[in-house]
C-alpha cells in the first residue's frame, strides 16, 4: 500500500483508516499543520512507551518529555510543511529518555485536504538502530573475512614456491602440493567451525584420517586443549609432514609399522608437549640435507609457536618432539 | 653498496618465501621477525636500508615499528592483507608505500629497488 492509498483511506473513513494504520510495523502518526497529533498508530504508542492520552492532541515536540524535541527534526519538519515537500528516510540520531540512543529514519509527506486550506503531516518513525548495528556487524566480519582470505592466498602462494621442484617429476610435485593444501583446508574448516575454538584432538584426527585406514596409529593424550586459529593452520601442517613422510619413507610406508602420538599440557607451565614415534619402519638415517619437511618443521614451530622441534633419527625410525607455550606468547613491553 | 632489508611477517611461511624471494634477488635480510618488540630488537642491533612489514602482527599492529622506521629515515613497504586504509596507520605513515597481499614478486621487487635507489 502506498502513502497514496493511505491517504485516500483517512480521508475516506476514519475508523477503517485507523484500524490500517495499527497493522503499519512501523510507529506513524499525524500532525496538523502546528504541529499537534492527530492520531497515531498502535506501533508508535508501542514503540515510545506512551499511551493515546498523553498524545493525542499534544503538541508533537511535548511528547514523551520532550523526546522528540530535538533541533535537527525541528528544523526538518519546520521546512517541510511550508514547502509541502517530501523527506524520505531522514536520519535521526538522538539520545531518547527512556529509550536511550536510537537511529531513526524519519520519513515525512504533507497531506493535503482537498477543499480545506489546511494541511496535515504523516510521519513515519522507523527504528533503525539494530539494522545499522548489523550493516556494520557485517561490514566487520566481510572485511575479517577478506583479510583472512588474502592471508590464505598468502599462505598457498608461499606453499606452491615452497615445495620442492629438485629432482621430481611434476606429478610428485603436485602430490606434495596437493598433501599440503588439503591440510591447510582441514584446518581451516576448524577456524571456522561453531566453536570459537577447535580443540587438538580435532584436529588430529581430520589430519591423520587418510592415514589411519591402513595403518596403526595410536593416539593418547593427557589434556586437549583448544587451539587459536593460528596454531590450528600451524600445527595442521606439521602434523600433515610427519604422516606423510611417514607414509612415504617412514613407519607408515611398510606393513607393521606404527607410530604413537601423544600430548601432555603441563598444568603449571601451560607447556604443551607433543611426542610422535615411529617404530618398526625401514631403517632411516638423518637426511643429508634438511629437506623441506624437516625445515617447515622447525620453523614452524619455532616461528608460529613460540617453542621446539626436536626431531631424532633412530634405528626404530622417527622420532619427533615438539614443545611449545599454550598461554600467549608474551605482549612485548611499551 | 651491500643492500639490506628487514622483514616483518608473522605468518611463518610468507616470512620464509619472502626471505628465499629476497635472497634470491640479491637482498641480505635481517629477520624475519614475528612481532613489534623482535622488530625492535633488530632495528636496535642494526640499520636496514629497506624494510617490509606486515601491518597486521597477529593480534598486534605494527605502527610502532612503522615509526622507528621512519624515526631512522628507512624507507618501508607496508604489506597487508586488508584494504582498508586506517589499518595503515596515519600523518605519515601512510604515505609509505602499501602492497596487498597476496604479493605479486615482480612489484614488489621493483618498488623494493627503487627505494633502495631514493
Amino acid at each position: 500500500m502506498t502513502i497514496d492509498d493511505l491517504y485516500r483511506i483517512l480521508r475516506a473513513d476514519h475508523i477503517q483508516a485507523q484500524g490500517i494504520v495499527d497493522t503499519v510495523e512501523y510507529p506513524l502518526v499525524v500532525l496538523d499543520a502546528q504541529l499537534r497529533v492527530q492520531a497515531a498508530s498502535r506501533s508508535f504508542f508501542e514503540t515510545f512507551r506512551v499511551d493515546s492520552f498523553d498524545t493525542v492532541g499534544k503538541p508533537f515536540y511535548e511528547l514523551g518529555n520532550g523526546q522528540w524535541d530535538i533541533p535537527e527534526l525541528r528544523r526538518l519538519l519546520g521546512e517541510v510543511i511550508p514547502r509541502s515537500t517530501a523527506v524520505i528516510d531522514y536520519r535521526v540520531d538522538h539520545d531518547f529518555p527512556g529509550l536511550g540512543p536510537r537511529t531513526m529514519l524519519v520519513t515525512a509527506r504533507v497531506l493535503q485536504t482537498p477543499g480545506n486550506a489546511s494541511s496535515s503531516l504523516l510521519l513515519s518513525l522507523i527504528d533503525a538502530t539494530r539494522r545499522i548495528q548489523r550493516d556494520m556487524a557485517r561490514d566487520i566480519l566481510s572485511g575479517e573475512l577478506k583479510h583472512r582470505i588474502n592471508n590464505l592466498m598468502a599462505v598457498t602462494q608461499a606453499i606452491a614456491r615452497r615445495t620442492r621442484v629438485e629432482g621430481r617429476t611434476a606429478a610428485e610435485y603436485r602430490e606434495d602440493l596437493l598433501g599440503r593444501l588439503q591440510s591447510l583446508s582441514e584446518a581451516h574448516v576448524l577456524t571456522f567451525g561453531e566453536a570459537d575454538e577447535a580443540r587438538l584432538s580435532t584436529l588430529v584426527d581430520r589430519i591423520l584420517a587418510p592415514y589411519r585406514d591402513r595403518h596403526a596409529i595410536v593416539i593418547e593424550h593427557d589434556g586437549d586443549p583448544a587451539l587459536g586459529s593460528d596454531r590450528l593452520l600451524t600445527l595442521g601442517l606439521v602434523l600433515h609432514e610427519l604422516a606423510t613422510n611417514a607414509a612415504k619413507y617412514g613407519a607408515l610406508s611398510v606393513p607393521g609399522g606404527r607410530v604413537h602420538l601423544g600430548w601432555k599440557v603441563d598444568r603449571d607451565t601451560r607447556v604443551l608437549r607433543l611426542d610422535w614415534s615411529e617404530a618398526g619402519g625401514p631403517p632411516v638415517g638423518k637426511p643429508s640435507a634438511p629437506g623441506y619437511g624437516t625445515e617447515l618443521i622447525q620453523s614452524a614451530v619455532a616461528y608460529s609457536l613460540g617453542g621446539r622441534a626436536e626431531q631424532r633419527f633412530t634405528a626404530g625410525g622417527l622420532e619427533t618432539e615438539l614443545t611449545f607455550p599454550l598461554a600467549p606468547l608474551p605482549e612485548p613491553t611499551p | 653498496m651491500e643492500k639490506s632489508i628487514l622483514i616483518v611477517e608473522d605468518e611463518f611461511l610468507v616470512a620464509l618465501d619472502l626471505k628465499e624471494m629476497l635472497e634470491a634477488d640479491g637482498w641480505r635480510v635481517i629477520g624475519p621477525a614475528a612481532s613489534v618488540k623482535s622488530a625492535i630488537e633488530l632495528l636496535e642491533g642494526e640499520t636496514p636500508t629497506v624494510a617490509l612489514l606486515d601491518v597486521q602482527l597477529g593480534k598486534e599492529m605494527s605502527t610502532r615499528v612503522a615509526e622507528t622506521l621512519q624515526h631512522l629515515e628507512i624507507p618501508f613497504v607496508f604489506t597487508s592483507a586488508y584494504s582498508s586504509p586506517h589499518l595503515a596507520g596515519h600523518g605519515a605513515l601512510a604515505k609509505s608505500p602499501r602492497m596487498e597481499k597476496p604479493i605479486d614478486e615482480k612489484r614488489l621487487l621493483a618498488l623494493l629497488a627503487r627505494l633502495a635507489g631514493a
